[in-house]
């Protein structure tokens, strides 16, 4: 379990917070102008990756409300949180500061607790 | 030839006698014995039978490792599984043996082990194929019966309690590191927590004679010492009995505390705690463990790890065997050797697989001196005896057996660091040439490791060491010189497995004694392709028991890298996974149980109800009346006919009280109700309502409700009793997240109204008595109007509203009001026949009606034009959640599933619900083509008002389909049941009652 850090009650168990998957997905504001394909992408297709993720938080257990994370998810290092009105931080702010795990391979999972 | 007492330990304090019973049979032991030293000085030696062979198994090692020696505790809930080399006893405990029948003596299962060829690896995946069917009824009974630990405990309520610390060190261990540790940290500025498996501190001190002296000081009185120092700082505390079962992230430790070790369990009181441990700095020091080595029969009772026996001696004053042979592989041994000679008790042997170089001059000389028959480069090839170990057979040189007598055999394979929490923690292991073993090199948390957990067995160097890693702390650099009984430094000769003969079939050479695995099995498994080790894990079952294979899991990374031909460290180890041993689920659960994990929520109305002879139905957390029984006789189905019969004819009421309902207020009320929802609020009337319809983004249909409109700036919502939270989550979560410039306040008020449900032509009548102020007459209070008015001193709202198709409304009352407005409404209602009716009666009236329920029409999978629910699409709307998809090609489909009434042809049949909709009535022989499906049954009914079954389905192209003729399968007959689709509309299609 790891600790979240909410902007507006202070550092609380994950047990306290739901996820909301990938942050910055506007709702389109003129969905009639979009084709089936391009309404379809907002509405079924979310990004998932291992590394670095921008994604939604809400204390669903305590002040009911929504922030942003940016999340390591391979070692669930949460490396930045900030509230909705606030800015995306910008991605090279993050590169270099990764660790994996295990020594992982970037992509797939696997067992490398051996050190090669 | 029998267990003696060592008469200079000072731990079992031999003034205290205590009795417990195994097997039934009586027992003394001592204040401070676990289950297996108390069984050792008895001279018990046969404690178990194994998992699958059921061989006779004696105790095997001396701490939480034990593969063996598991037991039953009859008089603590019957609790399974116990470790008797960890377990203490008391007075009056009653302890039973595990896997066996009759007795441990004679075990009529043991024949597996002659039926051994059977079991082999892969057993499980091989044996139990078929035939159909064979698995639930044969199969499995079987498996369960004899292939298994313990009986599950008795019924009892957990008492378990949890436990949260926030601290800036967490030691793991109270031995010789993790105390100095502490020594080190005492007075300083860190809040530092110390972890102790034990019920004493000292670990290694107390557990051999390695050390013989730390600054001059004995032991023992080091150990006091440092105790009553810990005692007296402000800043560390410790934690006896506490075993630290997982490692997370974010430096999140799980420990379990024994609350009654050594003492029978209080009933009253919590037995174990969970603590819950954050902490910035884990310092690991948690030891090693032993490993065995694998020889002919190396699972006969009276084999034991060498240091265990050295356990046995210093910890618990207990000599379990006076000549064992001692057969190592390294010079751990060493002290066991000298511990058994100074107490006057010569081993029968001393077998070293190391040759004369590598044992050394010193100890050879020890040996030749003390007359002890010694064999160098040589090795144990098995032993035999009848339940027991009697003859045991070295291996001198290739073809030179020499046979001993003696009934131990005390074995050491090396040593291995309990890396188990520090992988568990993602941190990085690599393998030691020297040590010939797997230790921990990159940490990924803080996570620092301390003594012989990270490497380091030389404990002269644990000062150095501490002062060294720990040197980043705010803490001073202490001075311990540790004096220690033999000076050699470690050294390890590679031996996993010896060369053994083949006796007979009851010979055997295991690599997991818990799990009844050999080391053929393994050989046969790569034979096999399994040569991936975490593969070969799960085909052989090898250390996936409850010791997770802690004294062999490396053995078998030894073996298989063998017979692939690979270094150990290509072959890689298998997963750590959480917990280190087993807890129990009373631990995980703490107070979470019965109503206390699932509270029950009853309305104000629940005792009336139970009265009144209620059934409940569970709801969510809600307990709600499903039917009421009008004499204890009456079944449900009576019960049904006989409350939506009387409901069409006079009134029933329905307490609705758990019908969920959201406040929405503020400047841009109306904007946001009109995003929301499907429906168009703009036009709508002030003190209306309307039936409304939620949407998720894809366009399904989420959940319903009736939208109550005081005017622009406040609504009401009620929701279906289930997706209350939900709805008022998503409110809350488009608020904050797509349209925060939106002034809008919502709140949850299902609990500020208790609700009730009047239906029925006599209804206006019923509510004119109640409510003699107000005018219910048609011109006046028109469907779907309500009113707000004070009554009983407290605010009541009545809306006109039907969910049974009758004249209906429903009325909302603070809930201390609740039961004595439903009184009144009986007091007056009785005149006109009023009924109770549950949600049972609810259903079927609706579904009379043709009304849909949300999760019984619906599935995540319709939109509202699935339900020719077109006519509450706002289509003019520019916007609401879901109207882009309405259009996508996939949901403007014609020929998706749509809701229609289907009826039996024949009227005295009956259709079920679940079953699917085909149009043929009997399944082709052969079958050429599949038989098409059409769709399913959704709700169904037997109708007391039309006499003959209704229901409502959900089927392709419905729409264009009614008046045709389909099927429906059924669970009964063999024949499909003729059916015509309708409209599912059954009762008043013109809405005359609704209106009247
Ligand atoms: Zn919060």
């Amino acid at each position: 379990m790891i600790l979240i850090n909410c902007p507006y009650c202070g550092e609380r168990d994950q047990s306290e917070f739901s996820n909301g998957g990938e942050a910055h997905v506007a709702r389109p504001e003129n969905s009639e102008n979009l084709n089936d394909k391009d309404w379809g992408q907002y509405v079924f297709y979310r990004d998932n990756p291992k590394g670095i993720f921008y994604e939604r938080w809400v204390h669903s257990h305590g002040c009911r409300k929504w922030f942003n994370a940016v999340r390591n998810t391979s070692t669930d290092e949460i490396l930045k949180i900030y509230k909705l009105d606030e800015k995306q931080p910008k991605l090279d702010r993050f590169t270099n500061t990764l660790k994996t795990p295990s020594g992982e391979p970037k992509v797939g999972s696997g067992n490398f607790t051996v050190k090669k | 030839m029998s267990a003696l007492d060592n008469k200079k330990c000072s731990y079992v304090k031999k003034n205290k006698k205590i009795a417990f019973t195994f097997d039934g049979k009586k027992y003394y032991g001592y204040k401070g014995d676990t289950i297996a030293s108390a069984l050792l000085r008895n001279n018990v030696r046969l404690v178990a039978r194994s998992f699958k062979y059921h061989r006779p198994r004696g105790i095997y090692t001396c701490g939480i490792e034990e593969p063996n020696a598991i037991v039953q505790i009859l008089n603590e809930h019957n609790e399974p599984n116990t470790r008797a080399t960890v377990k203490q006893i008391y007075d009056g405990m009653k302890v039973d043996s595990q896997n066996r029948w009759p007795s441990l003596n004679l075990d009529i299962g043991s024949i597996n082990n002659l039926l051994s060829p059977m079991f082999s690896a892969g057993f499980y995946y091989k044996t139990f194929m078929g035939p159909k069917g064979f698995w639930k009824r044969i199969y499995e009974p079987i498996i369960r019966r004899t292939a298994g630990l313990g009986k599950p405990p008795k019924e009892f309520r957990s008492k378990s309690i949890h436990q949260n610390h926030n601290v800036d060190i967490v030691i793991v261990g109270a031995g010789l590191s993790g105390l100095i540790a502490a020594r080190k940290l005492i007075d300083t500025e860190y809040d530092v927590l110390i972890l102790e498996q034990d019920s004493f501190i000292g670990g290694v001190l107390k557990n051999s004679n390695k050390v013989e002296k730390i600054n001059n000081q004995e032991v023992n009185k080091w150990i006091k010492e440092t105790e009553r120092l810990i005692k007296t700082s402000t800043n560390i505390k410790i934690l006896k009995n506490s075993l630290v079962t997982s490692y997370n992230f974010t430096n999140h430790l799980i420990a379990l505390e024994d609350k009654f070790a050594g003492k029978a369990i209080d009933t009253s009181k919590s037995e174990l705690t969970l603590h819950k441990i954050r902490t910035t700095h884990t310092i690991l020091a948690n030891g090693h463990i032993e490993r065995f080595i694998s020889f002919r029969n190396n699972d006969l009772p009276g084999v034991m790890l060498a240091s265990s026996f050295e356990k046995y001696i210093h910890r618990y004053g207990v000599i379990p065997e006076t000549n064992p042979v001692i057969f190592t592989n390294n010079s751990s041994t060493v002290t066991l050797l000298k511990s058994l000679v100074d107490l006057d008790h010569k081993p029968a042997a001393y077998v070293d697989a190391r040759d004369k170089n590598k044992i050394g001059k010193k100890l050879l000389t020890y040996l030749k001196k003390n007359n002890i028959p010694f064999y160098t480069n040589a090795e144990i090839e098995g032993c035999d005896g009848n339940k027991k170990v009697e003859t045991i057979s070295i291996r001198k040189n290739k073809n030179k057996i020499i046979k001993v007598k003696s009934e131990m055999l005390c074995v050491s394979g090396g040593i291995n660091p309990d890396i188990h929490l520090f992988t568990q923690s993602k941190g990085l292991v690599k393998w030691d040439d020297k040590l010939i073993t797997f230790k921990p090199d990159v940490p990924f948390q803080n996570t620092i490791t301390l003594g012989s957990v990270s490497g380091n067995y030389n404990y002269e160097k644990t000062n150095d060491e501490i002062n060294n890693k720990l040197s980043f702390l705010k803490a001073k650099n202490i001075e311990f010189k540790i004096e220690i009984n033999d000076t050699n430094n470690f050294n390890i000769k590679e031996l996993w497995e010896t060369q053994h003969e083949k006796k007979s079939n009851w010979s055997k050479s295991f690599i997991d004694l818990h799990n009844d695995v050999t080391t053929k099995d393994l050989k046969q498994a790569v034979v096999e392709g399994f040569d991936r080790i975490e593969h070969l894990k799960r085909f052989t079952t090898n250390s996936m028991g409850t010791d997770q294979g802690k004294i062999s899991s490396i053995n078998s990374l030894g073996i298989v890298s063998k017979i692939l031909k690979k270094q150990i460290s290509e072959v890689g180890t298998t997963t750590y996974r959480p917990p280190y041993a087993p807890l129990s689920f009373s631990a995980i659960a703490g107070r979470s149980t019965y109503e206390f994990y699932d509270p029950q929520r009853k309305t104000p109305i629940h005792n009336w109800h139970v009265d009144n002879k209620a059934v409940f139905e569970d709801v969510g957390q809600w307990k709600r009346p499903w039917y009421f029984k009008e004499h204890d006789a009456e079944t449900m189905h009576q019960a049904l006919q006989r409350e939506s019969k009387q409901t069409r004819q006079t009134a029933g009421i329905l307490d609705g009280s758990t019908l969920g309902k959201i406040e929405i207020k503020g400047k841009d009320a109306l904007e946001f109700m009109n995003l929301m929802y499907t429906n168009p609020f703009t036009k709508m009337k002030p003190m209306t309502s309307r039936y409304a319809l939620m949407l998720g983004e894809d366009g399904m249909i989420k959940d319903d409700g009736i939208v109550c409109k005081f005017n622009d700036k406040h609504f009401i919502a009620t929701t279906t009793s289930g997706g209350a939270p939900k709805v008022l989550a998503d409110m809350e979560e488009y608020l904050q997240t797509e349209w925060p410039h939106l002034q809008v306040y919502v709140n949850s008020i299902t609990e500020q109204f208790t609700t009730f449900n009047i239906s029925g032509p006599k209804s206006r009548d019923i509510m004119s008595k109640v409510f003699t102020e107000v005018d219910f007459s048609n011109e006046n209070f028109p469907f779907m109007t309500f009113k707000v008015f004070n009554y009983m001193d407290t605010e009541v709202r009545i809306m006109r509203a039907s969910f049974t198709g009758e004249l209906g409304y429903e009325i909302y009352i603070t809930p201390n009001h609740g039961l004595a407005l439903w009184k009144r409404i009986f007091h007056h209602g009785n005149v006109f026949d009023l009924v109770p009716y549950g949600t049972e009666t609810m259903h079927l009236l609706r579904a009379e009606k043709g009304y849909v329920v949300i999760g019984q029409e619906t599935d995540g999978t319709v939109t509202p034009i699935d339900l020719n629910f077109n006519w509450m699409i706002g289509k003019k709307k520019k916007d609401f959640i879901g109207k882009r998809s309405l259009t996508r090609s996939d949901t403007a489909r014609e020929d998706r599933k749509q809701l229609v009434g289907i009826i039996p042809l024949d009227k005295s049949e009956f259709i079920e619900e679940g079953q699917h909709v085909v149009e043929r009535e009997r399944i082709p022989d052969p079958i050429k083509t599949p038989v098409e499906y059409l769709g399913h049954v959704s709700s169904s009914y037997h109708s007391p008002n039309l006499n003959h079954c209704i229901a409502m389905a959900m089927i392709k192209g419905g729409n264009k389909l009614m008046g045709s003729k389909l099927f429906v399968s059924s669970s009964y007959g063999t024949k499909n049941i003729p059916v015509e689709v309708v409209s599912p509309v059954f009762i008043d299609p013109e809405n005359k009652r609704l209106i009247s």
